[in-house]
């Protein structure tokens, strides 16, 4: 599935929008054409103006109500990321709430520097003792940068935590932590591997799911685009596509 | 006159390929193994023939998509995969499943345990060389519970029949009398593997005091399911951290007190036991009818921006899914975190300083699937 190359040009990013607002008017619609049911476009509306009288349908809600980013809650007083803070030392870049299956967690944001005190705190404090990393995932933010997201869990507390860190793209580089977990180990190739995280201090730090020579090529960015027939699938093969966006 | 050693004879270490296309490997994985002797002195396993990128294709693909290529993905407990990802977007997008919709998941999920399970039983019984012998008894009852796979959701291998918020469809109206059928025969084919291996004194010797690891390496490499309960660490998510409607049944988890590969094949086996037990239990509360879909299910389906891990007990241990949405219908970023991946990462320290003999009870212990390593 790898994309042979990058081609900037080739409907990249997640600009879902142009795209959304070329398909939305379909022929299937225009015989509809005394009640258009989809014209986001501001041009489009003006220049049917009649249509509005005639409107039996209530009007769209603006598009703009759905909210871009999840609000955050800050957690609790007396949470474990104060407990977390004084025993690494360290001050937190952010703390908020994230749902869990079953009710919340902390989720706490650290620079990358602070990250293997963090650990090492997470691990060994006995208020913590998070000694299971249960997942480390790359996510690529685009022009907010790179992030890594690590989840520890506590077999005898029964709590959880998700550490974050985040890098820019020009110096894309977090200490390891796969010293403080071996679990990481792996994980850490395979985020090298698709987002070009460099883990410093890792033992061995080549390609895991990719190939040996594929060094400079990060899959799982964003800018790094699909093949244009896997988008188009997609697309189309999607439940009443182009019948408008709901 | 003093004897000199001719250099040459001395042992060296020595490399030896075993994979990527191999029996005992389960699939196309490789291992480079430096032997001295017959002692493994280090391991260095290669992984990624089977990547696919499926967590970028899913990025392009909206919710429902996306529950194929959790089949594809773990296609030894796809139901077990699929449940995983509908409850990471369920609990985004705040849905409430319906109970009928949730008995039948549990069923389905753990009948699938049972059929992954013997299948692990099959294969270890080959890797530990009783030839064809535990795979002819393991392999009719797979195909008895996937003939029920088959009727309830016309596939036999990519079922795809999980829905966000509930099912595809309704069961066929004999369902409840055919999983009772299957499970006598699963019940009896349990019965005839645990008789043909488990007090067998060759496999106990092949099998005992190899792989051993404690419960703190277990919990420090990030083990889980049976590798992680064999070190002793009583942990189950279907008990300790419950999804579903696993809290209404009762079931014992199994734990092992030494670690080995010995201990990992028995709780496998005596986790069959649990689920045909579950799966009775699920059946007997299972409501006669009602819906399978929430009343208020939006056709196109929208999480609200946010971020959710969510995790459940697969045969193999915690798949978990790391789920990012921006909002709209496509995840922004989406991290299987596949029990397999992180089992085998483990390999290395379990088998250095083992003999070369033992690597295939190791690595067959694990019970991988590799496309669910590679994804």
């Amino acid at each position: 599935m790898l994309p042979e190359g990058q081609e900037p040009e080739a409907s990249s990013d997640a600009g879902v929008t142009p795209e959304a607002a070329a398909a939305d008017p379909t022929p299937a619609e225009k015989p509809d054409a005394a009640a258009p049911i989809a014209a986001p476009a501001a041009d489009e509306a003006a220049e049917k103006p009649v249509a509005k009288p005639a409107a039996e349908r209530p009007a769209r809600p603006a598009k703009e109500v759905e909210p871009k980013e999840a609000p955050r809650v800050a957690p609790p007083p007396g949470s474990i990321n104060e407990v977390l803070a004084t025993a690494a030392g360290v001050t937190l870049t952010a703390a908020y709430m994230v749902p869990e299956m079953k009710g919340e967690c902390v989720a706490v944001e650290v620079s990358r520097d602070d990250v293997p005190a963090v650990m090492t705190a997470a691990r060994d404090d006995s208020r913590l003792d998070l000694k299971y990393l249960r997942c480390l995932s790359g996510v690529d933010w685009q022009e907010e940068g790179l992030e890594v997201v690590y989840h520890l869990w506590s077999f005898t507390k029964h709590h959880s935590l998700q550490v974050k860190t985040r890098v820019t793209y020009d110096d894309p580089m977090v200490p390891s932590i796969a010293t403080i977990y071996p679990a990481a180990d792996w994980h850490e190739r395979e985020t090298r591997d698709m987002f070009g995280i460099n883990f410093a201090g890792h033992w061995n730090l080549v390609p895991l799911l990719l190939p040996e020579d594929m060094t400079d090529h990060f899959p799982l960015r964003k800018d790094n685009p699909l093949q244009e027939i896997e988008e188009w699938q997609g697309d189309n093969l999607r439940d009443g596509a182009g019948e408008g966006d709901e | 006159m003093v004897l000199e050693r001719d250099p040459a004879l001395e042992v060296v270490d020595m490399p030896i390929n075993m994979g990527p296309q191999h029996p005992s490997t389960h699939g196309v994985f490789r291992m480079v193994l430096m032997i001295n002797g017959e002692k493994i002195v280090d391991v260095v396993p290669h992984i990624g023939y089977m990547h696919r990128g499926g967590e970028k294709l899913m990025e392009a693909m909206d919710f429902r998509q996306g529950i194929g290529y959790c089949d594809r993905t773990e296609y030894l407990a796809q139901f077990s995969a699929e449940l995983g990802y509908c409850l990471a977007v369920e609990r985004l997008m705040d849905l409430q499943v319906p109970d009928r919709a949730e008995y039948i998941r549990v069923i389905l999920t753990e009948m699938n345990r049972l059929s992954s399970h013997f299948m692990f039983a099959g294969a270890f019984g080959i890797d530990a060389g009783v030839f064809g012998t535990s795979f002819t008894y393991a392999f009719p009852q797979r195909e008895f519970l996937q003939e029920v796979f088959e009727e309830v959701t016309g596939d036999r291998l990519m079922y795809a029949y999980f829905r966000v918020g509930g099912l595809a469809w309704e069961v066929p109206d004999n369902f409840v009398q055919r999983v009772h059928e299957v499970l006598v025969h699963s019940a009896q084919g349990l019965k005839d593997i645990d008789d043909l291996l488990t007090k067998n004194e060759i496999f106990m010797a092949r099998c005992q005091n190899i792989g051993n690891f404690s419960a703190d390496q277990a919990i420090a490499y990030g083990l889980s399911g049976p590798m992680l309960r064999a070190s002793g660490v009583p942990w189950d998510l279907r008990k300790d951290e419950p999804y579903s409607v696993y809290d209404r049944f009762n079931f014992e988890i199994p734990v092992g007190n030494y670690g080995d590969v010995y201990d990992r094949y028995l709780i496998r086996i005596e986790e069959m036991r649990q689920s045909i037990s579950i799966i009775e239990q699920a059946l007997e509360q299972l409501p006669p009818d009602g819906p399978i879909v929430p009343e208020k299910m939006p056709r196109r389906l929208r999480t609200p921006p946010g971020e959710v891990y969510s995790k459940v007990e697969s045969p193999r241990g915690e798949w978990g899914v790391y789920l990012v949405s921006k909002g709209g219908d496509k995840p922004y970023r989406l991290k299987m975190r596949s029990p397999s991946f992180c089992n085998l990462s483990a390999l290395r320290d379990m088998t250095v300083g083992q003999y070369l003999a033992d690597a295939v009870m190791i690595l067959g212990s694990m019970d991988i699937v590799l496309c669910d390593v590679d994804r």
